[in-house]
């Protein structure tokens, strides 16, 4: 009887328990969903895989061969203040109108050693990178 | 008092557990879900809860949530940031935010956003934000 009882407070504690955890998941507001509509994610562009393998092969030649001056400026900047990259990674890709959007995360140290993460995303028209935010 | 001494003893204390688990059940997430993304902790797994608000606040313009989300300031760099805010173009519509990704080493996180938006002239612009997250506050939005 004594075991029993003991099973049925216990069992009314834990249903308790469940309900509690899901009153909260209903009422939580702080996971809101997305007000606006998103787009389909895309396939990562050839030209920025390429661009992504130069930067983590440090190889500043096919760098140089895949974009333009100005582009390379912006990825600098976009990239500061890393000095040793030792990990890219692509994270996700957008097309609207022939133009792609590809997201990319880059991880390394800064002149004074610290770890950090830097995110940029290259800009693709026409097969070509045309700009890095 | 109330009329709890005519409900059986048993009835009683099965009803004051399931009271007392579901308080537990519902503080204890509470605080963990807190906990878990204030800390940036799983952020690697999924969007992170911050980067999402700083941006949908950001669109709509909402620079109290900003301020809350951001690292603690002055009062005069909140000012300047509100004053930012609000000199922003008001007719510019976002049409789409998509997550793009993010990836997070330690406290530190980036999140990665492509955002249509349409002004009321009909300029178009397909652009992106990259959101650094340090210790559950925004850092840098670029």
């Amino acid at each position: 009887m004594n075991s029993a009882r003991a099973a049925l407070i216990l069992a009314t504690f834990l249903g308790g328990l469940v309900v509690g955890v899901v009153v909260y998941a209903v009422t939580d507001k702080s996971a809101d969903a997305n007000p606006y509509a998103s787009l389909p994610p895309a396939g990562e562009p050839a030209v920025t895989a390429e661009v992504a393998r130069a930067v983590s092969n440090n190889d500043s030649k096919g760098l140089a061969n895949d974009m333009d001056m100005e582009v390379l400026q912006q990825l600098k900047t976009a990239i500061e203040p890393l000095v040793d990259i030792r990990s890219i990674k692509f994270l996700g890709a957008v097309e609207k109108n022939g133009r792609v959007l590809a997201a990319y995360v880059a991880g390394g140290r800064t002149s004074d050693g610290t770890d950090i993460l830097r995110g940029f995303v290259l800009r693709v028209a026409g097969g070509q990178i045309v700009g890095v935010n | 008092m109330f009329g709890l001494n005519l409900i059986p003893p048993l009835v009683r204390t099965a009803m004051s557990m399931l009271i007392i688990g579901g308080l537990v059940g519902y503080v204890g997430t509470a605080f963990t879900t807190t906990l878990v993304a204030d800390s940036g902790i799983l952020t690697g797994a999924g969007e992170p809860t911050v980067a999402h608000k700083y941006l949908i606040a950001m669109l709509q313009r909402q620079s109290e949530s900003l301020s809350q989300l951001s690292p603690s300031s002055d009062v005069v760099s909140r000012a300047l940031a509100q004053q930012n805010i609000s000199q922003q173009r008001q007719d510019v519509k976002p049409l789409t935010v998509t997550y793009l990704g993010g990836a997070s080493s330690g406290r530190i996180s980036v999140a990665i956003y492509a955002v249509e938006l349409q002004a009321e002239d009909g300029q178009y612009q397909f652009g992106s934000f990259a959101i650094t997250i340090v210790g559950g506050r925004v850092l840098r939005v670029e």
